[in-house]
């Protein structure tokens, strides 16, 4: 049959198939070599294992953190969150609510729940932001103070606790997030460890959907009861315990997550801080940390560690899902053209071959060839332009070495950390594992492609993210 | 082509296969489990018990019934909490029931959080081998992480060797960690010589230095002053800062001078250090060097300068206000924002 067709359409078909299949063998060999890498790491650093082993030792010389959490429309779930943040098992910490400009009753709530009132607190204006309309402090704990500014995005809010806080260390997280009561302690060791190189530590973000929550602390962890968030625990085992690790390992890390990220105050306020109005500023401002540091020709660790953990809430919607992976995908392109001078940059080193090097593969071209593949494989293969083994190759980068990664990545879950409690939910994750890369992997492919069509067209929106509120929802 | 298929079949049934063993070794350990807690129960109550009756017998025959690592971290919790004769008796019956030797088998053979987690309990068993086997991991363990945990066992000890060798068992990396900071802080009255000996050694790490200096500091008192007031004059910037904070701790008949000096110094951080101790000291003489310093081109050290002038009571208030009142610039925004500072709620 390939006969019937003319030389110019099988050469441009090959041509096409072999950049698509090209791709994804690209793509396989990273998601590869990142699970040998993080398997080597995990297993040269087992986890610590009792948080009570980790006050004795470290309790005493554990440095000053500022918790800064930015929230906007957050009314539902701040005063709870508030409050677990305030019992975390850490010596030496301050919490530092912003409140964005919310249209919702956030600061009201705070005010009443904690007694808030006004006070002055000098700060260096090292960042900049949005003004500040007051900042307010709690007769009923010495730990917590809000900051109420003017409405002006994530980033911004971030800037401002920057400003606001006196801690070296900032640790960030999402107003919505519940942090595991030692995770700080376990975050904070690199920086004891080794104080003068690290800069930046990310932990682990969980989803804290179908478990029990009760005064702000997870208390008993299960699975989602529904599939669209089952199939995210998947996704973020292979996104923290084999990317992050492998690239950690090798002090190549190129993301700690905006959800929960440990950094060092001097450093961030040395690059700008976070950029204000971008879609991935977490990732924005560690490429931005890579740079300066490099730059500089300074000494520097940017490590991500299993064992802090952060549960966060995710999207049960396909509609809102879709927002936050478009979103993302627009996050990371931003961020590779508006660095892209450090890709295959020698004097990036690791960071421009590597870290640049995977976010063109995986996040540049990796979903427009993957959804390509999708329509023009079968279709060539079915007008007999190519022959089958074209076909069998794109389907065995898609989806039995995509079952294969995502195994991987529960193998090194269960055999170094064993974070899920029971034998039936590692059944269950194995089932979810497979599955997801039959229509779940698909979709997310679809929702990247129309991130890259929002991104030419200079869509900057974040879009609505629904929350039920982790409190409320799922006891 | 048919290879990335081949393969691919190959790894994906690989990754499963060796999925299904993990969740049937999870099925057995969630049995054992069940069995350990039941296990920790037991060596938990025996030992309540035991600080009763102090009835050795039953204590020696509850921890030799149940597995030794069970035994082992539950007791490890439990002497914790006790402190005097109750404490030595249980450590008595846990040296007859072998336990020290078993955990100096956990130094030698476990993982690195193991490894750690044995040297901290074998300085609490206390056994008459603690020692040896501490030392044989300072010097031999190839974790750093484990030496250092082995250096602070060893320290409570009272066996660690001189801290020249110990520092060197440590290793170069190792000394960057504020670890140190706790070894110094445990060492004993007796060998504070060692780290000040340490602490002016120019071809140490500056950081090993400055954290000699802060535990001197804390618990060295007034007879080292003279000390910190030579190392003032020192060439790394975060040594002089750490002399200079130490000053602000004991004190000094030469310090108005010292920290005036260091105030004109072009490390910010010896600039704050200095401006910090002279507001602990309460040193009013300083009042026109830490008004300049509200000018200074680093926040902190502007901040630390206002603070110290704001600690002098009223005096400090006084040109504090009057800086405020001044023409705007940056001493008069500083002095302001340090005035407008009430207390938190």
């Amino acid at each position: 049959m390939i006969a019937d067709w003319s030389h110019e359409v099988v050469l441009a078909a090959t041509i096409l198939s072999w950049f698509i299949i090209g791709a994804g063998l690209a793509q396989t060999t990273v998601y590869l070599l990142q699970l040998v890498f993080a398997g080597y790491a995990l297993s040269k650093r087992p986890p610590v294992a009792r948080s009570a082993l980790l006050w004795q030792r470290y309790g005493d010389i554990a440095p000053p953190i500022a918790l800064l959490v930015p929230a906007y429309n957050e009314a539902l779930n701040v005063v709870e969150s508030v409050h677990s943040m305030l019992a975390l098992e850490y010596p030496n910490f301050e919490v530092v609510v912003i409140n964005d400009g919310s249209k919702d009753d956030t600061l009201q709530r705070l005010i009443k729940a904690f007694k808030l009132v006004k006070f002055h607190r000098p700060y260096e204006e090292a960042l900049a932001h949005q003004p500040i309309r007051g900042l307010y402090s709690s007769p009923m704990t010495e730990r917590l103070f809000v900051v109420d500014k003017e409405n002006g995005g994530k980033a911004d809010a971030q800037n401002a606790g920057i400003n606001v806080c006196r801690a070296p260390l900032f640790c960030v997280i999402d107003g919505d997030s519940i942090l595991e009561p030692d995770a700080l302690m376990r975050a904070a060791q690199p920086f004891i460890d080794d104080p003068e190189r690290t800069i930046a530590v990310g932990g682990t973000i969980r989803i804290a959907n179908g478990s029990s929550i009760e005064a702000g602390r997870v208390r008993e962890i299960h699975l989602p009861r529904r599939l669209l968030p089952l199939f995210q625990v998947v996704e973020y085992l292979r996104a923290f315990l084999m990317a992050r690790l492998a690239w950690s390992s090798i002090n190549t890390l190129m993301l700690v997550s905006g959800a929960f990220g440990m950094f060092r105050r001097a450093e961030v306020v040395a690059v700008g801080g976070f950029t204000k109005g971008s879609m991935g500023e977490d990732l924005d401002l560690v490429i931005k940390l890579h740079r300066h540091m490099r730059d500089k020709k300074r000494k520097y660790r940017i490590q991500f560690i299993p064992e802090p953990v952060c549960w966060t809430e995710a999207p049960e919607t396909l509609s809102v899902l879709a927002r936050q992976r478009s979103r993302w995908q627009r996050g990371a392109l931003e961020c590779f053209f508006r660095y892209r001078s450090m890709l295959f940059n020698p004097r990036y080193g690791r960071v421009g071959f590597l870290g640049f090097g995977h976010i063109l593969i995986v996040d540049v071209l990796g979903p427009v060839a993957e959804v390509l593949g999708y329509v023009l494989i079968p279709a060539f293969w079915l007008l007999g332009i190519l022959s089958a083994e074209y076909l069998l190759a794109f389907t065995a980068l898609i989806f039995t070495y995509g079952v294969c990664v995502s195994v991987c990545s529960l193998i090194l879950e269960e055999a170094e950390l064993q974070r899920f409690p029971r034998a039936r939910d590692l059944a269950v994750l194995t089932v979810a594992a497979v599955i997801e890369n039959f229509g779940y992997r698909q979709l997310n492919n679809f929702w990247r492609v129309k991130g890259w069509w929002q991104y030419l067209r200079g869509n900057q929106g974040w879009g609505e993210m629904t929350r039920t509120g982790l409190g409320a929802a799922k006891k | 082509m048919w290879y990335i298929w081949d393969l691919s079949i190959l790894l994906s049934a690989l990754s499963l296969a060796i999925m299904l063993l993990l969740i049937a070794r999870r099925v057995l350990q969630e049995r054992r489990g069940r069995a350990a807690a039941d296990q920790r129960r037991q060596v938990l109550t025996a030992l309540i018990a035991f600080t009763e009756s102090r009835d050795r017998e039953a204590l020696k025959a509850t921890v030799l019934g149940v597995p030794a690592g069970v035994a082992i971290d539950a007791g490890f919790e439990f002497i914790a909490l006790l402190r005097g004769e109750e404490r030595d008796d249980v450590l008595v019956a846990f040296n007859e029931c072998g336990l020290p030797a078993r955990v100096a088998r956990q130094l030698r053979k476990g993982n690195i959080a193991e490894r750690i987690h044995a040297a901290e309990m074998l300085a609490s068993l206390g056994s008459d081998d603690a020692s040896a086997n501490l030392l044989a991991a300072l010097a031999q363990d190839r974790a750093r992480e484990v030496r250092i945990a082995a250096a602070i066992a060893l320290c409570d000890l009272g066996s660690l060797p001189l801290l020249g060798t110990a520092l060197d068992f440590i290793g170069v990396a190792g000394q960057r960690s504020r670890r140190l900071i706790e070894l110094f802080r445990r060492f004993p009255r007796s060998r504070f010589n060692e780290l000040a000996v340490h602490a002016s050694r120019a071809d140490a790490s500056p950081f090993v230095r400055a954290a000699a200096i802060d535990a001197l500091a804390h618990a060295g008192g007034f007879g080292f002053a003279d000390f910190f007031a030579g190392l003032t004059g020192d060439a790394a910037p975060e040594v002089v800062a750490a002399a200079l904070r130490a000053l602000g701790l004991t004190g000094h008949g030469q310090a108005p001078a010292i920290l005036k000096r260091a105030m004109a110094n072009d490390d910010w951080d010896v600039r704050a250090a200095a401006a910090e101790s002279a507001g602990r000291l309460g040193l009013p003489e300083l009042a026109a060097p830490l008004s300049r310093l509200l000018d200074d081109e680093v926040w902190t050290v502007r901040y630390a300068a206002a603070n110290a002038l704001r600690s002098f009571g009223q005096p400090g208030e006084l040109l504090l206000r009057e800086i405020a009142a001044s023409e705007v610039s940056r001493s008069q925004r500083t002095a302001s924002l340090i005035l407008a500072e009430g207390p938190a709620a």
